[in-house]
């Protein structure tokens, strides 16, 4: 008998989701059912991680712990050895924590997880487990347990190209696609959306769990590619054609998405509780900044030599830095990772500053990055620049960027070797804020409470609480007792106990990558095109 | 004896493998219409993409239940990416590595 559903809702944000459940002029209530459903439950705004991003978002979400303990920073690992840099890509293998998923199941509750980030290569749980971000024709051999696959595809119209990332097209998100390609875009991600429901829906009614999880990232997609036709402070009074095919087609996109919660909280039934959060918010960027291309013109960054060959131009375009690794002293590696690495030598004689030199060499290079103003107004471009020891402590603190960059307009950073450092867009894009959304409703929830805002981490303790397990003592989060009626918490007061198991004790057979498989990646990745 | 020993060992992983890419492949939609045997290639008769050999690694390594084989020695060639792999190639790069 399910107790918990759980809709994740990926880069969703009160800036859109008041709009739609806003009785407009002219269009309407846009999400009925959870205009009823935010009236009578509770809401909060959801402060996420540090750098406000899917990987280490959804798994601080999934963990209850923060990066520098669950040690997910960006979709894309790096490693240096030696003067040699490596890039990856962060799966399951690399969260160090234990998840919701496995902390239900070791105590006999079943779970259905379903297009969550970073669950590929799966681990066993007590119900069942479809990855996000896997393509169709893996996604099978992904899915928890083997046989769900042949389940699934009893299911009328059940498509695997249509449920699964297409890399090619998601990695247009940050690209500018024209009118066209946009509209396309926006088209593409609704029949996703309607299989994952359908799959949900599916095991909601076949299975029961006790949690029921299912994330849809449309919503993310979507306000990359059309924010100027979500935002209500971009909306135009008189749109042209284009702009009303695009804000209809948005507005689609979250009819039929609410016409899917409505569904999924229906069928889990009066008794449930159901929670809906965010990894991140949204709001508009504005501008460009080249964060590699000024760290060149201060001194910290050579680029590396490239000429008009084929690799040269894929290596060009491709998402991870491409400097010259014997000169350069600090970078940053990807555009989302909105960070500065400093590159300190190893043994004498290494690529990097020496060790002793750390903390004045960051105090410098503070002091640079503190130096880049809006030539107009004075007003500084990077507004906070956060150490890893302050914002990322943990036993992974190590593997995040030495600095963190929080940009005026809250943008994700260029890589690319081009000026000027700073550039206005033609057109404010969407791109992920600090605040996201956190949503509770069904019976033992308080009805109209409003917080000002909760910790990203106080999902996971809310969803065991739910569940009627007591939240482990190593969580960083906490319950968010005003979610809950008076009574609820008398009849059922929140519990903290006992610690959450490590990973390798949770699953034996999953275990620390090896040096060896490590160097395996990093040759995957290069037959990728990824890397040098 | 050794000699015929390795030729049945070899022969072993060129089914094992086969094994893995008749599972993998099952649901591709393939123009390919054969056999997958020691002499099929990845590229040029199963359509591979990148992200496909990334996937064929971490299934073997599941079949064979061993991480950390040292692929990038089968997938590069005097600093250079091979344009494709064959059954074969695959099966005598792991019966010399595993």
């Amino acid at each position: 008998m399910t107790k918990t559903l759980f809709i994740g809702l990926d880069g969703a944000t009160f800036t859109v989701l008041d709009e739609l459940t806003s009785d407009l002029p002219g269009v309407g209530v846009t999400m009925p059912f959870l205009k009823k459903f935010m009236e009578k439950g509770a809401r909060a705004k959801l402060r996420s991680t540090p750098n406000p991003l899917t990987p280490p978002a959804w798994v601080s979400i999934m963990t209850g712990r923060s990066p520098g303990h669950h040690g997910i920073f960006d979709f894309i690992r790096a490693e240096e050895n030696r003067g040699k840099i490596y890039f990856t890509l962060y799966d399951s293998r690399d969260i160090k924590t234990e998840t919701i998923w496995s902390i239900a199941s070791r105590q006999n509750q079943s779970a259905v997880a379903l297009n969550f980030p970073i669950t590929a290569p799966p681990r066993s749980i007590n119900g069942s487990l479809v990855p996000g971000f896997v393509p169709w024709k893996h996604l099978r051999r992904n899915m928890v347990p083997p046989e769900l696959y042949d389940r699934l595809k009893t299911l009328d119209d059940f498509n695997p190209k249509e449920l699964a990332w297409d890399f090619d097209r998601e990695k247009q998100a940050l690209e500018d696609l024209g009118e066209e390609g946009t509209e396309s875009w926006v088209a593409y991600h609704l029949p996703r959306e309607g299989q994952w429901y359908r799959i949900a829906e599916f095991l909601l009614n076949e299975d029961n769990p006790d949690l029921m999880a299912v994330m849809f990232d449309g919503v993310d997609k979507i306000q990359h590619q059309a924010w100027a036709f979500l935002d209500p402070a971009l909306l135009k009074k008189e749109p042209s054609a284009y702009e009303q095919r695009m804000r209809e087609l948005c507005l689609k996109y979250f009819r039929e998405l609410d016409t899917y919660i409505e569904g999924l909280v229906t069928q889990a039934g009066p008794d449930v509780q159901v929670f809906m959060a965010s990894d991140h918010g949204f709001t508009s960027t504005t501008e460009v900044l080249r964060i590699n291309t000024f760290l060149h013109q201060k001194g910290y960054l050579h680029w590396n030599e490239t000429d008009d060959s084929e690799y040269s131009k894929r290596r060009e375009d491709s998402n991870f830095a491409n400097v010259d690794w014997d000169k350069t002293l600090a970078y940053c590696r990807t555009p989302s990772s909105n960070g500065i690495t400093i590159r300190v030598a190893q043994e004498p004689g290494d690529p990097g500053i020496p060790p002793a030199e750390y903390e004045s060499f960051r105090d410098g290079l503070i002091k640079d990055l503190e130096s880049l103003v809006d030539e107009e107004t004075g007003e500084r471009i990077i507004t906070d620049i956060l150490k890893r020891e302050d914002y990322f402590p943990g036993d992974y603190m190590d593997h995040a960027a030495d600095l963190t960059l929080v940009l005026r307009d809250h943008g994700f950073v260029s890589i690319r070797n081009l000026e000027p450092v700073v550039m206005p867009r033609d057109v404010p894009a969407g791109t992920h804020h600090p605040d996201g959304v956190f949503l509770a409703g069904g019976k033992g929830i308080a009805e109209g409470v409003e917080i000002d805002r909760l910790d990203i981490i106080d999902v996971a303790p809310t969803l065991l609480y739910s569940m009627g397990l007591a939240v482990p003592e190593d969580f960083e989060g906490s319950v968010p007792t005003s979610f809950f009626s008076p009574e609820h918490l008398r009849f059922k007061p929140v519990k903290i106990k006992g610690q959450t198991l490590s990973v390798t004790d949770g699953d034996a057979e999953i275990e620390e990558i090896s040096e060896d498989e490590k160097d395996k990646i990093m040759e995957q990745l290069k037959m990728l095109g990824y890397m040098e | 004896m050794e000699n015929v020993q390795h030729a049945a060992s070899t022969d072993d992983i060129v089914s094992r493998v086969c094994s893995v890419l008749v599972d993998m492949t099952d649901d591709w939609d393939m123009d390919f219409e054969g056999e997958i045997n020691r002499d099929t290639f990845l590229i040029s008769d199963l359509a591979f993409e990148s992200i496909d050999i990334v996937q064929l690694v971490v299934a073997i390594e599941g079949e064979f239940d061993k991480r950390g084989i040292p692929f990038e020695q089968l997938l590069m060639v005097d600093g250079r990416y091979v344009d494709d792999l064959s059954v074969g190639d695959i099966a005598d790069f792991l019966s010399a590595s595993l």
